[in-house]
């Protein structure tokens, strides 16, 4: 599903040129569950940027679904995004100004659909994450939980083929983050392919597994979970 | 583009799409109406006259010593203006196109009537008055020799002794007689029935008070003496014009020692010393309207660059949602497409009930219903290139905008 072959991402100024990816390479497999975890600043989100088609590598190559999409111009990158990935953001990310039923709407309207078509797959994703009783309430009237409920219907209202997660709890408290880490397992079971990046070791330890990024690089840290429980605690 | 989003999201900015919208409405209710009266004077200055304005002169001349002979020597003088070198015609008239002083009357079709039809500006000319003028007979004939007068035996002579012909422009036989043809029809100037021989094509008055009869002449047999006003006329090539002053000014003060030359004056000159307030003006107008169109675009300008930088973010989610530049760019357009839509709707109605107050109270014509969509067409491009460059900032906002932290 998502491969990316000695990828690398430089930021360049007039004087400085700093990698937030180097030789990165990563496969996820479709229906896959991974979780992306490293301390701050080691190019977990410039990953996700990339992956997502948010940004575009420096070097490498990267495949999505089988096509390489390293090289494709903006609006052919737009369409893949809005056509095959869903996205999963940590501050939420509604706009404010539409309601629940608006918001999920915003990617299908980019697709052209028709608007028989755009209200039954947002009453089902609504319906999904349990809030289609509240589809004319405004963001600012939801909790934190409830934003994120509503973000993950927009992103399954798509039926994406790739499901991108960035810290999808890290905003919320305990019990919300743990109904939100439910929703996505469900999502899991039911097929999806989700790549989530997050700083939490017990999310982490919920995926079916991790990768690790330090320095812009993929770690192999082996099978021994505790390894990997350590290492995210020391990141977190 | 849909448009319901857009809208569902602007209720949400209520106060800052309203003052554009208010902003876009005067504008429209403004320029509707100055753009209307800088067209009807900029018009009302291209009024044709009838004649050739480049290749006439006016003389006007005035006693300084009483002179028993005057009107002799007016005619003595006229003949030695004509044997001026390039000189190709003169006359001595009582007006002159746009010479702003003018003798008019109020029409009747018979003396009986109580109301008169039309009011009309009245020329005495002689013979050389037509080939002079340069005016264009479109029916019937000129006069005759024998039928001109002189206007000193005119002058109190009882109303029975009046001039019985006429030759009239083609405005004041509509006025008069309607769609007929006027020709042998006869009117009333004062309790005399006059019968019109001839039909020019244009001759405007010398002072337009109602452009409805800017192009109402009559003109009479009379031949002018020196006095009240009469002025002479010649007809020159343009080249020619400042020798043949020069050369007419000499002759006269030969001809007619007890009178001065007071003006000398090309007709094109006339019709812009005519015209000069209507242009001014219009340029005022002009000048209102383009500053208010800027003003208006500053404010498009301003408030679309201040959604853009507030709705960045926003932005930057649509665009990782899937949006390309070109719908983010339309999004933006479309938005204010809507605003200024709403501003027009209100503006076209404010334009009107300005049209109506002007029509009251300045005796203005009502405002052509072809101004609206004219307006609105032009607000509406206003609007897309003011709202341009912040569109296309926001569509420049990368979608990795959508994972920076807030």
């Amino acid at each position: 599903m998502l491969k990316m072959t000695h990828l690398s991402k430089a930021f360049r100024t007039e004087v400085v040129e700093t990698y937030a990816l180097r030789d990165f390479s990563i496969h996820v497999r479709e229906g896959e569950f991974v979780a992306v975890t490293g301390p701050s600043g080691s190019g977990k989100t410039t990953f996700l940027n990339i992956a997502g088609l948010l940004e575009t590598p420096t070097g490498g190559t990267y495949e999505l679904d089988g096509q390489d999409v390293g090289a494709l111009g903006d609006d052919a990158r737009s369409h893949i995004r809005n056509q095959k990935i869903g996205f999963i953001f940590q501050a939420f990310n509604l706009i404010p100004d539409l309601n629940i039923y608006d918001n999920v709407d915003v990617p299908l309207r980019y697709r052209k659909m028709s608007s028989a078509e755009r209200k039954k797959r947002i009453t089902e994703a609504l319906e999904r994450v349990g809030l289609s009783a509240r589809m004319r309430h405004y963001p600012a009237e939801l909790s934190g939980g409830q934003q994120q409920r509503v973000a993950i219907a927009r992103a399954l209202a798509g039926s994406p083929k790739l499901l991108l997660a960035d810290e999808p709890t890290g905003n919320l408290d305990t019990q919300m983050a743990r109904a939100v880490m439910q929703l996505l397992e469900e999502i899991h079971r039911d097929g999806a392919t989700i790549v989530m990046v997050t700083h939490d070791p017990e999310l982490a330890a919920r995926a079916q597994r991790n990768v690790h990024v330090i320095d812009g690089q993929v770690v192999d840290l082996g099978e021994d979970p505790k390894l990997h429980m350590n290492v995210s605690r020391i990141s977190a | 583009m849909d448009f319901m989003p857009i809208i569902a999201a602007l209720k949400r900015q209520k106060t800052a799409a309203a003052l554009i919208a208010i902003e876009i409405a005067l504008c429209c209710a403004i320029i509707c109406n100055a753009l209307f009266l800088i067209i009807h004077r900029l018009e009302r200055s291209s009024i044709p006259s009838g004649v050739p304005e480049n290749e006439l002169v006016r003389i006007q001349t005035t006693s300084v010593a009483e002179d028993p002979d005057v009107d002799a020597r007016a005619r003595a003088a006229l003949q030695s203006l004509r044997e001026i070198p390039g000189v190709q015609g003169a006359t001595l008239i009582n007006q002159v196109p746009f010479g702003r002083s003018s003798w008019n009357s109020g029409l009747r079709l018979k003396p009986e009537d109580k109301n008169t039809i039309v009011n009309a500006t009245i020329y005495y000319g002689d013979a050389a008055m037509l080939s002079t003028l340069g005016a264009k007979l479109i029916a019937g004939r000129w006069f005759e020799e024998s039928e001109f007068g002189d206007f000193a035996t005119l002058l109190g002579a009882p109303d029975g002794e009046q001039p019985k012909i006429v030759i009239i422009t083609r405005q004041l036989g509509q006025k008069l007689f309607g769609n007929e043809n006027p020709l042998g029809r006869e009117f009333a100037f004062g309790d005399v029935p006059v019968r019109v021989i001839g039909v020019l094509d244009h001759l405007v008055r010398p002072s337009i008070f109602d452009d409805a009869t800017a192009d109402c002449s009559l003109v009479f047999p009379v031949r002018m003496g020196a006095g009240y006003g009469a002025q002479y006329v010649l007809r020159t090539r343009p080249q020619d014009r400042d020798a043949v002053i020069a050369a007419a000014k000499k002759k006269l003060a030969e001809a007619m020692p007890n009178r001065i030359v007071l003006d000398t004056k090309g007709f094109d000159e006339l019709r812009d010393e005519n015209f000069k307030q209507d242009r001014v003006m219009a340029g005022l107008l002009i000048a209102v309207v383009v500053s208010l169109l800027v003003v208006t675009a500053l404010g498009i300008v301003g408030l679309a660059s201040f959604w853009v930088q507030r709705r960045r973010r926003q932005i930057g989610i649509r665009r990782a949602l899937g949006a390309t530049r070109g719908q983010i760019l339309r999004y933006f357009q479309t938005e204010n497409f809507l605003i200024v839509t709403v501003g027009i709707a209100v503006g076209m109605a404010a334009a009107f009930g300005i049209s109506g107050w002007l029509m009251h109270h300045y005796e203005l014509p009502r405002l052509p219903l072809y101004y609206l969509p004219v307006g609105a067409v032009a607000l509406w491009l206003l609007g897309q290139i003011a709202v341009l460059a912040p569109a296309l900032r926001a569509a420049s906002v990368p979608p990795a905008t959508a994972t920076r932290p807030v």
